[in-house]
């Protein structure tokens, strides 16, 4: 059987090389297994669905179509940014620890690809999620901010705050997963991180005045970044005026990404946890 | 077999307080099936992981095909790996699985397509190659994964109980894979497992661990010799109907106790009782008594006898 094959196509001399990085090829094929028959379409319907009604009540509702045009649009967008980088959160954070219990992950750490390369392949396949969130949240917002002139702007910023805040949380659901001794730790801790982030922006007063509350808007990015994309679409401040407000967000994503970068190849793993190996 | 595809030195590996491997030292040769036995926890599945760059060693040092440690990322390109308890992508079809692996080692679109389709030939699966790994049996995922360890022409195949759970048919089916991948493609392969029969006939030479220590390292010949005690009784299979038969001629033998064995109707087990008792006379009688001998096994004659032999009492 084998044997009596000798002319093979190896990875050897006579093989030609892919010309994709190893993270590439990584990304492609957890995109695919996203997106192909994976959780993302039903994760993305469900997404359109809560957008729906969302929109519908936005437009419709006694008490809430008092809204200002613009504020209905901020709410939408709202919404979608944080559902949005929501699923991306859940399925970064099931990444590495949710192959490793699957029996997957090994083959992989046998391959050449390195850790960091698997890690890219990994954050960059999660982010597809968020970009497909927001590419279906695009029509709402449409809809809701024509006549206004809003909707580029409100696009822009949705498109450019909802990267950032995406870029940063898949980073740290990955670096939960990789150092998290079960999946089921992993996305525990996700979603309480979650909550703990989300919590604050939906307090019925807004946010706590003065400057301690200024100080615990600003050190939350989720709140952060919402709070800049309001200062921004409803309060019609200059898109430089309030870009302090995005300071927590970047630092989330250079210290959640540079960690998980700097740290790949000793915490990418075969076991979870303090003591894996 | 002179080529050294794979030499290990002192390797250990620590985790905590406990050691799993320690100081390993061991050569392999091309073309050689080199069989990795021991009990339960003895560190044959983290040798393995430490040859193929997952685990990192504590100490120690070795090479694949010449390629120092120090480069992992080199000696991954020259191993091929089926783990132990390998997962599986069930929604993705065998050759989808394979294609994507020989892409992570770096082959062309093309040529990943042209491999998946070869292995999966060679491995028998071709008539399933577009099937989804889950519809797959135990046994079909097993050569899948044997597949995967030789996308990238390996010089150096780790097969880590690639027979566990697999009927007879499909034992067979997967020993025969491993001679092939040493006999045709010339790669070294390290073949864990438990089942010392398939040792005995697939293996060239064994290396036996235990408490993650080396306790000897050999052909199989030599490791059988090696702890093989003076022969003291022997195992007779004859037709059952003729077992009163040989029972009888063999009574006639001085030095020789005959018995049965109660939940094998076909047995019978021969014990020297008398110095200078001679267990080959009693296949010499049975012979000249015109009765059909089905296996004869001297006691202490096997790999596996050696085998519990060391890891019983913890040294050759």
């Amino acid at each position: 059987m084998i044997a009596a094959v000798h002319e093979r196509v190896g990875a050897g001399e006579n093989a030609t090389r892919a010309r994709e990085p190893g993270w590439w090829l990584v990304a492609g094929q957890e995109c695919r297994d996203l997106w192909v028959s994976g959780r993302g379409p039903v994760l993305i319907f469900a997404f359109s669905v809560l957008l729906s009604v969302i929109t519908y009540l936005t437009a419709t509702n006694q008490v809430l179509n008092f809204l200002e045009q613009r504020e209905a649009v901020n709410l939408t967008l709202q919404v979608a940014v944080a559902v949005g980088v929501l699923v991306t959160l859940v399925v970064s954070a099931d990444a590495v620890s949710g192959e490793r219990e699957r029996g997957t992950l090994e083959s992989l750490l046998l391959t050449p690809v390195s850790r960091r390369g698997i890690v890219l392949g990994k954050l960059a396949a999660a982010l597809s999620l968020w970009f497909a969130a927001f590419v279906v949240a695009v029509p709402y917002v449409w809809v809701l901010g024509r006549g206004v002139s809003v909707v580029v702007p409100a696009l822009a910023l949705g498109l450019g705050v909802g990267t950032l805040l995406a870029l940063a949380l898949a980073a740290l659901g990955l670096l939960l997963s990789t150092v998290s001794s079960s999946n089921k730790v992993s996305l525990a801790v996700s979603l309480f991180l979650l909550l703990a982030l989300f919590a604050p922006t939906q307090l019925p007063t807004g946010a706590p005045q003065g400057w301690i509350g200024d100080v615990l808007v600003r050190v939350n990015p989720v709140a952060a970044a919402l709070h800049y994309v309001s200062a921004v679409l409803v309060n019609g401040r200059g898109w430089t005026r309030d870009l302090s407000y995005l300071i927590s967000p970047v630092v989330l994503v250079l210290l959640a990404g540079g960690v998980l970068v700097a740290a790949a190849p000793r915490i990418v793993r075969l076991h979870g946890g303090v003591s894996g190996s | 077999m002179t080529t050294v595809t794979l030499d290990a030195a002192g390797l250990t590996k620590r985790f905590g307080a406990r050691t799993a491997v320690d100081d390993v030292s061991f050569t392999a040769h091309r073309g050689e099936v080199l069989g990795l036995l021991g009990p339960n926890g003895a560190g044959k599945t983290t040798t393995i992981r430490l040859l193929t760059t997952v685990l990192t060693p504590t100490a120690g040092e070795f090479s694949v095909d010449g390629v120092p440690c120090s480069q992992p990322t080199e000696i991954r390109r020259r191993v091929g790996v089926l783990a132990e308890s390998a997962g599986y992508p069930g929604h993705q079809t065998g050759r989808d699985y394979l294609r994507y692996h020989a892409r992570l080692f770096g082959l062309a679109r093309r040529d990943a397509e042209t491999v998946a389709t070869r292995l999966l030939t060679e491995v028998g699966l071709a008539e399933r190659a577009s099937s989804r790994i889950s519809t797959y049996s135990r046994g079909m995922r097993q050569r899948l994964g044997i597949a995967r360890a030789l996308v990238n022409d390996p010089s150096v195949v780790f097969l880590d109980e690639p027979t566990l759970g697999l009927d007879p048919a499909g034992q067979r089916q997967v020993l025969g894979i491993v001679r092939d991948i040493a006999a045709g493609r010339g790669a070294t392969v390290v073949l864990s497992t438990h089942t010392l029969p398939e040792v005995e006939e697939v293996c060239t030479t064994v290396l036996i661990l235990n408490g993650g220590r080396v306790l000897t390292v050999g052909s199989v010949a030599d490791v059988t010799r090696a702890v093989a005690a003076a022969p003291r009784s022997a195992r007779l299979r004859v037709p059952f109907e003729s077992v009163d038969r040989a029972a009888d001629a063999l009574a006639g033998v001085t030095g020789l106790l005959v018995r049965a064995v109660d939940e094998r109707p076909d047995l019978l087990t021969i014990s020297m009782t008398a110095v200078g008792a001679d267990l080959n006379e009693a296949l010499r009688v049975v012979l000249a008594a015109g009765i059909p001998v089905l296996s004869f096994e001297v006691e202490g004659a096997r790999l596996g006898d050696a085998f519990a032999a060391m890891t019983t009492a913890g040294t050759p």
